[in-house]
């Protein structure tokens, strides 16, 4: 089954494709410019129970906070 | 006939300022977007004969109105009527930085060139790109280039010059959107056209703008149609976002990396699957919640090392054959007034700026290298989490580090914060952190009074500041400074090795925009001291206007238990503050007068207040040039304002527990 879950649960090694981001304008905004928009597969390449994640997305590697990872929402794949 | 113009537009990280340098060489000139802190780069080039303009816009992912940078860019796009738009753009990250593109399409500009960059790159991930397919599939010319090495540079002249003499003609494709979106947009486009608006701006551009619920374009409807019409033209696209359940900027960007992807499979493959390379195996270790701020802690020693043990011995050879030139003058000028003016005001400030010029140079030398190198973004993760606790982004450390050695390279260096918001905030509490010339001061008084544990007492002025500056930070990013706190997501580039040509011009051209903005201040500053200092009677005399300054203020320095000459040795320490010890000297006949003067607690205050009463006349002239005439004034103010209510704090709590 394909759940949708916060970002911030995926482990290293998982992928997700992005449902969708829940905030504000400012917030959206800035995710969806360096590519984090709903539609796009996302690969976690690290992920520090206290600090920030890696991902992979759309040919860059992008470092987010843990707050910021779990309003974004994925289906894992 | 006026120069034709080229405007830069790109992503942050995709080489724009190596294409930059490439293209104009030593012809470059670096100031500030009009009204804003946003850095304006401009050079010039020659082709077959004829010169053109070159502008760097800032670096950005989109052309919103949520951030200055974008908005900058924008506005050049839309006004400064560009005659050709350079669109760099990273072969390894296409999907992402034709985003930009898109944006850039969507405001109907026509005259755009692709500059494909980092193509050597892109072939070792094994991304095969058909550059005839890409130009044709887009609509406007492509030029691959590795502007590192200098591939592409030619041809991308060549290009320009084409497309500004008419030669080719680009037809960029239309971003288009589901057929729900696009009825969106006719309707909207529908209520604005035939108005004054939709001749000064692409309606279609509006329309999606609108959609997108752009505070700018908001703001142009309503100053152009009226209240009234915004009002219906919002209230429709609330009704359309009630529809789709979703908001609708969010629904425009994921159609428009819909509609990128479906473009890019006509020219793109990927012959390798993105595996973990280098940089992920060096992330491992270098933002590792342990080993990374280990590593953070290696590099900023050989940092700080590099700048100013190499810095400061130079700085003191300037000063030094400065302040000789002006004894070898001295005797050769016959007039008392102009000696003074000329070799104590003049020639004493101008070899007060030209001194910071080798810690200013070495600095950008070591961020500019430490940026390149792509190790700044990883600073940026390691310390976002403590920072934020302060009201600061993680980068904010650096400056704060550095203002260990001189706050005037460290307020410099809050420019690389992305932020308006945050490089205000960073460079206010810059000065509280204690630079090598306080150090000067504390360890003269914590060695003089307090023998037995002078460590110990250096270290407390030392925690007081740093306590007192990260304090100030939490409270005037709460209370003075506009903007709400930016999310975090920063991209983390590969690692590469900089191009030293790069990395070279970048820091000449800003420590000799340093010695322009900063420079008039410095020298005004120092001429004005050696007046207060010397008229109507020399200092010394009991009648210099100093001496009068420090004796008004006799009654406000008693509170923390200080003198009139405490009141003018500070007053000198503004030109530099270890000053403030020799001046003190000089009025008591003596250092050892003075250490029998006071007592060991009045001497802590005295080192307390030296430490933060205000920045020198150097780091108020940066602050200036970083930001605006009032924020440095507000600085100074509170600075001063902090430092009496510590010291003042620090004279009773200390006679209270009987020291």
């Amino acid at each position: 089954m394909n759940m949708i879950v916060p970002l911030s649960s995926l482990q290293p090694g998982e992928r997700g494709v992005v449902v969708d981001i829940r905030g504000g304008p400012n917030f959206r905004n800035k995710l969806v410019a360096v590519g984090l928009t709903p539609g796009v597969t996302l690969h976690v390449i690290e992920a520090h129970p206290y600090g920030p994640m890696v991902l992979f997305v759309g040919g860059t590697r992008l470092a987010i906070g843990r707050g910021m990872a779990s309003r974004v929402f994925v289906r894992r794949l | 006939m006026a120069m034709k113009v080229v405007a830069l537009a790109g992503n942050p990280n995709v080489g724009k300022t190596t294409v930059f340098n490439a293209l104009t060489g030593m012809r470059q000139h670096v100031g500030n977007w009009p009204g804003v802190t946003v850095e304006k780069k401009e050079g010039v080039f020659e082709y077959k004969g004829e010169r053109f303009l070159v502008v760097d816009l800032p670096g950005t992912y989109s052309l919103t109105a949520h951030s200055i940078d974008e908005l900058v860019a924008r506005n050049f796009l839309l006004n400064g009527n560009p005659d050709v738009i350079v669109n760099i753009v990273d072969a390894t990250s296409i999907l992402r930085n034709l985003f930009l593109t898109m944006e850039i399409f969507d405001m109907g500009l026509k005259n755009v060139v692709i500059a494909l960059n980092k193509m050597d790159l892109a072939e070792k991930r094994g991304i095969k790109i058909d550059i005839r397919k890409m130009a044709e599939t887009l609509g406007v010319p492509v030029v691959p280039m590795s502007a590192k090495e200098g591939v592409g540079i030619e041809e991308l002249k060549e290009t320009v010059y084409n497309v500004a003499h008419g030669k080719v003609r680009p037809n960029p494709v239309t971003p288009t959107y589901d057929p729900d979106v696009e009825r969106e947009i006719r309707h909207i486009s529908m209520a604005l056209s035939q108005t004054e608006l939709t001749e000064r701006y692409p309606v279609r551009w509006l329309a999606i703008k609108l959609l997108q619920r752009d505070d700018e374009v908001m703001k142009l409807v309503l100053r152009y149609l009226g209240e009234e019409k915004l009002k219906e033209i919002m209230g429709h696209i609330g009704e359309a976002e009630a529809k789709y359940g979703r908001a609708m900027d969010l629904i425009l960007a994921s159609q428009k990396y819909e509609f990128i992807d479906n473009l890019m499979h006509r020219f793109i493959r990927y012959t390798k699957s993105e595996g973990i390379n280098l940089t992920d195996q060096l992330d491992r270790l270098l933002i590792h919640p342990l080993y990374g701020f280990l590593a953070l802690g290696i590099v900023f020693y050989v940092v700080f090392k590099f700048v100013f043990a190499i810095g400061l011995p130079l700085q003191g050879v300037l000063d030094d054959s400065f302040s000789a030139f002006g004894e070898w003058l001295a005797p050769h000028i016959a007039s008392e007034t102009l000696r003074g003016l000329l070799v104590d005001g003049i020639i004493g400030g101008v070899g007060a700026v030209l001194s910071f010029f080798p810690l200013v140079f070495l600095l950008f030398l070591s961020l500019s290298v430490l940026e390149d190198v792509g190790y700044m973004a990883r600073v940026a993760v390691l310390m976002e989490k403590l920072m934020r606790k302060f009201g600061l982004p993680g980068k904010a450390v650096i400056p704060l580090i550095l203002g260990l050695g001189c706050n005037v390279p460290a307020v410099m260096a809050t420019r690389t914060l992305d932020e308006e918001r945050d490089r205000l905030v960073a460079m206010f509490v810059n000065p509280f952190i204690p630079c090598s010339a306080r150090l000067s001061v504390i360890s003269f008084i914590s060695g003089a009074f307090f023998a037995k544990h002078h460590a110990l007492v250096a270290v407390s002025v030392y925690l007081l500041a740093i306590v007192v500056a990260l304090l100030s930070a939490r409270f005037v990013s709460t209370f003075l400074v506009k903007g709400e706190e930016t999310p975090f997501v920063i991209e983390l580039p590969d690692y590469l090795i900089p191009s030293w040509k790069t990395v070279l011009l970048h820091s000449w051209e800003r420590s000799k925009e340093f010695v322009q903005k900063a420079g008039t201040v410095i020298l005004f500053g120092s001429i004005f001291i050696w007046y207060l200092s010397n008229y109507p009677l020399p200092v010394g005399t009991g009648s210099s206007y100093a001496e009068k300054i420090g004796m008004f203020f006799e009654p406000y320095m008693k509170l923390m238990s200080l003198d009139w000459k405490a009141a003018v040795s500070l007053l000198f320490g503004i030109i530099a503050k270890e000053n403030v010890i020799s001046t003190y000297g000089i009025l008591y006949g003596s250092a050892d007068a003075l250490v029998n003067a006071m007592t060991p607690l009045q001497a802590y205050v005295l080192a307390v207040v030296t430490t933060l009463y205000i920045p020198c006349i150097a780091t108020i002239a940066a602050i200036r040039a970083e930001s605006n005439w009032r924020w440095a004034a507000i600085v100074t103010v509170y600075m001063i304002f902090v430092a009496s209510l510590v010291g003042i704090t620090v004279w009773h709590l200390g006679s209270v527990l009987g020291y």
